[in-house]
C-alpha cells in the first residue's frame, strides 16, 4: 500500500460510522450535498476574514458531507442522474466560494497580485471540471491531469492549517493550467487519432 | 545508442510529469505529493510575497542558521 493509500484507508474508519448513521436515518443524499455547500460557504467567510485555522476546520466538516453523499446514495439505492448533476453543480459552488473568500481577503489587504493569482487559479479550477465534462460528451473518458477536486480541497486545508495559502494557490494555479492543457491535448488526440498521448 | 537513451529519459520523465495519466495511490502520485508538500512547506513565504504567512518556513530557518 502506498503512503497516500494508507491515509485514505485510515480516514475511512470514522467516515464509515457517519455513512451508517445517515443510512439509518434515511437522510437524502441531495440534502447532504446541499448542507456541505452551506458549510463550505461558512469556510469561505472564515477565509475572507483571514481566520485560516477556523476555515480549515469548517472545510473538513463540509467535505465530510461532500464525501459521504455518494456512499449514502449507493447504500439507500437513491443514486440518480439528477443526483450526479446536482453534486457536480454544488461542487462548483463550493469551490468558487472558497476562492471568492480569498479574493476578498487579498483585496482587503491591498494585494492585487494575489487577487489575480487567486482569480486565475479559480478560472482554471472551473475549467478543469468543464474540460472533462465537455470532453466526455465526445469521448469515453478524459481523466488525465493531476489537479482534480480532491487534490484541490486537501491543498486548501493544508494551506489553511499551516498558514501557507500563497504557496498553495500557486500550486493549484500552475497544476490546474497543466490539467486543462492535458485534457485538451488528450481529447484532441483521441478525436483525431483514437489514442492517448503517452510516452513510455 | 546508450547516450541517446540517457538523454531521452529526463525528457520522458518530464513529459510524464506534465502530461499526468497516473492514478491515485501509485508511487508516482506519492512522489508528486511529496514534491508539492516540499514546495508548500519549505519555500520561505517571503520569497513568494505571501500576504498572510508568518515565520520564515523551514528553508528560511536553515538559511538564517547558516548565515
Amino acid at each position: 500500500m502506498t503512503f497516500t493509500g494508507a491515509i485514505g484507508a485510515l480516514c475511512m474508519f470514522p467516515l464509515s460510522a457517519l455513512i451508517s448513521a445517515s443510512v439509518a436515518l434515511r437522510v437524502h443524499p441531495n440534502v447532504l450535498t446541499f448542507v456541505g455547500v452551506l458549510i463550505n460557504i461558512l469556510a469561505a467567510w472564515a477565509l475572507a476574514l483571514g481566520r485560516f485555522t477556523l476555515a480549515g476546520t469548517i472545510m473538513i466538516v463540509a467535505n465530510i458531507f461532500d464525501f459521504i453523499d455518494g456512499k449514502v446514495a449507493e447504500q439507500l439505492e437513491l443514486g440518480s442522474a439528477f443526483g450526479g448533476f446536482w453534486d457536480s453543480v454544488m461542487d462548483r459552488f463550493s469551490d468558487i466560494s472558497l476562492f471568492i473568500g480569498l479574493i476578498y481577503l487579498y483585496a482587503q489587504l491591498g494585494r492585487t497580485d494575489y487577487v489575480m493569482i487567486t482569480a486565475l487559479a479559480m478560472m482554471f479550477s472551473v475549467l478543469t471540471s468543464y474540460t472533462r465534462a465537455r470532453a466526455e460528451s465526445l469521448i469515453v473518458k478524459c481523466k488525465v491531469g493531476f489537479m482534480e477536486r480532491p487534490e484541490r480541497i486537501v491543498l486548501f486545508m493544508i494551506g489553511a492549517f499551516t498558514n501557507r495559502m500563497a504557496a498553495v494557490l500557486l500550486v493549484i494555479g500552475v497544476l490546474s493550467i497543466l490539467t486543462v492543457a492535458d485534457r485538451i491535448i488528450y481529447t484532441w488526440r483521441e478525436l483525431n487519432h483514437g489514442q492517448a498521448a503517452t510516452l513510455t | 545508442m546508450k547516450m541517446s537513451r540517457a538523454l531521452t529519459w529526463p525528457l520522458v520523465i518530464l513529459w510524464n510529469a506534465l502530461f499526468w495519466t497516473y492514478d491515485r495511490a501509485t508511487w508516482q502520485y506519492d512522489l508528486m505529493v511529496i514534491a508539492i508538500l516540499a514546495f508548500v512547506w519549505l519555500t520561505p513565504p517571503t520569497w513568494l510575497g505571501d500576504p498572510t504567512a508568518s515565520g520564515e518556513g523551514l528553508v528560511g530557518w536553515v538559511l538564517t542558521l547558516i548565515n
